[in-house]
């Protein structure tokens, strides 16, 4: 089975401290991934899961065993790089082949097995063909056919839909999600992209400076961000927090589409907002909004043009409260008078 | 605290020392220590065969400063080394900028595969036809001379015109080489910069001396200083053809070596004599380094 | 207007046939001496020495071959070329594939002194190293066998910068890929890295390979025996006295020697070109 768990762990290079003191438990046959921005850790995480780099203090585990002084072929796990990887002497074939001759599987299962995949992600007829000859979406697949074919405990993914286009990677992001569901394998997968951790995860771990800030899945970390970082990061346009609105430093949060240009029946708050910016996205309308709070966003269908004045309603219940350490707090009715207060003045 | 090194780091480690070994061991047998022995045998007299030596301290050197014949030998690889330099460098450029200028590709793959074949033929090959061909009395060259009523040449025989001789024998061998060196940097100048001068209406002879030279110039030094290094290597030719001669014409540093340690049996005399060679290079390598720091040209 | 566009058009194809000409004539300056050796190994004396010279042999003496074998044990100064350069050529494989694979993958304390190492040895020529390795061997009492062409050559180490540049090269993706894959030490560098060097294995192989088997200096010191000598050491001694002015017996002898190269660079020109142009600009 392939649950993961890090304990205690410490990452440095050279006198660069890159995670401090880690603690990550990853359940067995869920799809995590690990985002943030470059520099948060993340890669480094699935690094020393892998076993290409090793941790500087602490434990790893893999399905309960302690697998420090394994080497990353004898882990039982499978990679998928940024940059494929592939090997661009071998065919697709070799390529695939390779780990399971590595493993001294049998000739004769190694090759059922490889055209079992190369079926499934639909290769079989490029498989005496080299990696140069394939297009980007095709070396993908031959990157997640190299791994699938060695049936791991865990499937590990960095950044593998970077280097496609955008239509391509929509499609590989449904197929991965498929492919998960099928093999029920553990999924970890790195990315930098909010957008891909929010379609493809059920269970999110938000990362930032070497530690973990949010571990959750993607409706409660959209739903209940812990803190303004965690708020923030999910999300386009990404969440207004006004700063200097409350007493004590608090901060207040809520998202651009929980602003209503008509009244609600909800108890809200309003805004007078002035039209700065429009960005026209089809059905949806990103507005920058001038304010005497600062520059608001809001994602509405609503119609308005550049210049033009209007009231806003925020209501309460899509209000987030931060303390001065942007640490989440709960809104209670005492915290909800002073926010009446601010805005009324 | 010490940094804990994991058993797969040390491994790690372990691998790359005992790889590196072989090579290191090899490099220090017949680099390093020779270099050193060089250096220390240079201070003793004695002979080739027995082991006996005796310290002389600088005697050699001495020997070898006021020897009028290596003061020739000196001036020989000075003057050789800037003939053929100069003439090799100048046939390269022009046939270079010649054959990147026409556009008949495969005649032009053709001749430079045929102006580079010499350069793939042995040097003792090399000298034994040339020596045939401007053999005084019975060479091809005196004989086509002879025909168009110039007169013999006397090449490899004459003091006065042997080491010009070899000067040609060694270009004809070595130019087709600097053409490919000479090309290859003429591909790194980008064409939009010639389309710029053809569009400023830039005679050929004016963007040749104005664009392309400057740009490349920084790849001709650096070529220039490689081919000096190994022109005071010059031996081969010199023993096949002249044997140093006449009269010492043709003697360089490399075949003033060879011959006190096996003609006259001093080898004190020839590592002293050595050393000096290394000096050379060793000057020239720095030199190399410093020009190469600014081989590309940045637009 | 119209007749100076005429013109331009009767210049320019004017000066493409002094072009081509020009190129035949660059290309007989280059090829000629070769034809004239061949043409003179196959007279006989007189014709050899004759005035004017016959561009083509009357008749063809193949028997000049045939004596050239018999002044001097040619076949056996073939054989030592062949057993020198195909050894070192073996040989230098095993040396700097490990050597070149320690500088690019691996980290430890002198390696930047080893690196400093490959670099001398680029830099120290054969002219300043071989007194004192002649006394080496003298002293382990080698000089009498060909292990002196052979030992100094296998640790090629321009081999081992151009292939240490080429591993740099190889993204380090690919090795960690074939980590995962638990392949060996081993087998990461025959099945991977290998593989994606083969560019530089074959130009190290044509430039070591070429430059042994032309070598005149080296084996002249090294070989004090005439029956360990090579090609171009024999071939030289081929016109000391007893085949003074024997230019048509020389010229076979020459041609023995030229051959096998002149044949390699026939099939590889291209190839071996660029060999050389990477080794001079690197």
């Amino acid at each position: 089975m392939g649950t993961i768990q890090l304990k205690n762990v410490k990452k440095q290079f050279d006198k660069d401290v890159v995670i401090e003191n880690l603690n990550l438990e990853i359940a067995d046959g869920s799809f995590t991934v690990l985002v943030g921005p470059s520099g948060c850790g993340k890669s480094t995480t699935l690094r020393m899961i892998t076993g290409l780099d090793d941790p500087t203090e602490g434990d790893i585990y893999i399905d309960g065993q302690k697998v420090n002084d394994i080497t990353p072929g004898k882990r039982d796990i499978a990679m998928v790089f940024q940059n494929y990887a592939l090997y661009p002497t071998m065919t697709v074939r070799q390529n695939i082949s390779f780990g399971l001759e590595n493993k001294k599987v049998p000739k004769e299962e190694r090759e059922r097995r490889v055209k079992e995949i190369c079926e499934i992600v639909g290769l079989t007829e490029y498989l005496d063909r080299k990696p140069s000859k394939l297009s980007g979406g095709q070396r993908q697949r031959v990157a997640l056919a190299r791994a699938m074919v060695k049936q791991p405990k865990v499937f590990l993914m960095d950044e593998p839909l970077s280097n496609l286009d955008a239509k391509l990677r929509a499609q590989m992001r449904v197929e991965l999600i498929e492919l998960h569901k099928k093999l029920g394998t553990t999924f970890v997968y790195v990315t930098h992209d909010q957008t891909e951790a929010m379609s493809m995860a059920d269970t999110i771990v938000l990362m930032k400076d070497g530690y973990i800030v949010q571990q959750s899945s993607p409706r409660e970390l959209y739903n209940n961000p812990n803190c303004v970082y965690a708020a923030q990061f999910i999300g386009t346009p990404q969440m207004n927090v006004l700063r200097d609105v409350l007493p004590d430093g608090k901060m207040l949060g809520f998202r651009p589409e929980k602003l209503y240009f008509k009244d609600t029946e909800e108890p809200h708050i309003r805004i007078s907002v002035r039209v700065a910016t429009k960005e026209m996205l089809g059905s949806e309308i990103i507005y920058s909004l001038g304010s005497q709070y600062g520059t608001l966003m809001a994602k509405t269908d609503y119609e308005m043009g550049t210049g033009e004045e209007a009231d806003v309603c925020v209501p309460f219940s899509a209000m987030y409260l931060f303390d001065s350490n942007e640490k989440r707090i709960e809104l209670d009715e005492k915290e909800l008078e002073r926010i009446k207060a601010a805005f009324s003045r | 605290m010490k940094k804990k090194r994991s058993a797969s780091e040390k491994r790690d480690r372990l691998l790359g020392v005992i790889t590196a070994a072989p090579a290191a061991i090899l490099l220090c047998v017949f680099t390093v220590y020779p270099v050193i022995y060089l250096i220390y045998r240079s201070l003793f007299s004695g002979s080739l065969i027995s082991a006996k030596k005796e310290f002389v301290g600088v005697d050699n050197y001495k020997e070898i400063f006021f020897d009028e014949t290596f003061h020739k030998v000196l001036a020989n690889t000075v003057i050789y080394t800037v003939l053929f330099v100069g003439l090799t460098m100048v046939l390269a450029i022009l046939i270079a900028v010649w054959l990147n200028g026409s556009r008949q590709k495969k005649l032009n793959n053709m001749v430079e595969a045929c102006i580079f074949t010499p350069h793939v033929i042995s040097m003792v090959s090399v000298s034994i036809v040339f020596l045939w061909l401007m053999e005084p009395d019975t060479g091809f060259f005196n004989m086509v001379l002879t025909k168009l009523g110039v007169g013999k040449y006397p090449f490899l025989s004459s003091p006065k015109t042997a080491m010009i001789s070899l000067v040609l024998v060694m270009v004809w061998k070595s130019v087709g080489y600097y053409v490919l060196l000479v090309m290859a940097a003429l591909q790194t100048v980008p064409v939009s910069i010639y389309e710029a001068a053809e569009l400023d209406n830039t005679s050929k002879v004016r963007t040749f001396f104005k664009i392309t030279l400057p740009m490349i110039s920084p790849t001709i030094l650096f070529t220039c200083v490689v081919a000096s290094i190994a022109s005071f290597k010059i031996f081969d030719a010199v023993n096949v053809m002249t044997q140093g001669g006449p009269v010492d014409s043709t003697n360089t540093l490399v075949y003033y070596i060879y011959a006190y340690a096996f003609r006259y049996g001093k080898p004190g005399i020839a590592c002293a004599a050595g050393v000096v060679l290394l000096v050379l290079v060793c000057v020239m390598t720095y030199v190399q380094f410093g020009v190469s720091k600014n081989k590309v040209h940045y637009q | 207007m119209q007749t100076t566009y005429e013109r331009d058009i009767i210049v320019n194809k004017v000066l493409r046939v002094l072009n081509v000409i020009l190129k035949a004539i660059v290309v007989v300056i280059f090829i000629f001496p070769f034809y004239w050796m061949v043409s003179t190994s196959l007279k006989d004396l007189t014709e050899a020495l004759k005035f004017p010279p016959t561009l083509i042999p009357s008749s063809l003496h193949w028997e000049n071959y045939a004596h050239v074998f018999e002044v001097v044990p040619i076949a056996q100064y073939f054989k030592n070329s062949v057993i020198v350069s195909v050894t070192v050529l073996i040989l230098q494989y095993l040396i700097i594939v490990p050597a070149a694979y320690s500088l690019s993958r691996h980290e430890y304390k002198g390696k930047k002194l080893f690196f400093g190492l490959v670099l001398l040895g680029q830099m120290i020529p054969q002219q300043v190293t071989f007194l004192p390795v002649y006394f080496m061997f003298s002293k382990v009492k080698l000089l009498s066998t060909l292990i002196p062409l052979i030992l100094p050559f296998i640790s090629n180490p321009f081999g081992i910068f151009m292939l240490r540049q080429y591993f740099m090269q190889i993204p380090q993706e690919v090795i960690e890929a074939a980590r995962l894959d638990d392949a060996s030490n081993m087998k990461i560098m025959f099945k991977v890295m290998m593989p994606m060097a083969k560019p530089a294995l074959v130009t190290i192989g044509l430039l070591s390979f070429i430059s042994t088997w032309n070598s005149y200096f080296w084996p002249l010191i090294m070989t004090s025996k005439e029956a360990l000598r090579t090609l171009p050491v024999g071939v030289a001694a081929l016109k000391s006295s007893e085949t003074l002015q024997m230019w048509h017996i020389i010229m076979a002898g020459n041609v023995v020697l030229v051959l096998p190269i002149l044949l390699i660079y026939i099939v590889a020109s291209k190839k071996i070109r660029n060999s050389f142009a990477y080794s001079g600009i690197k």
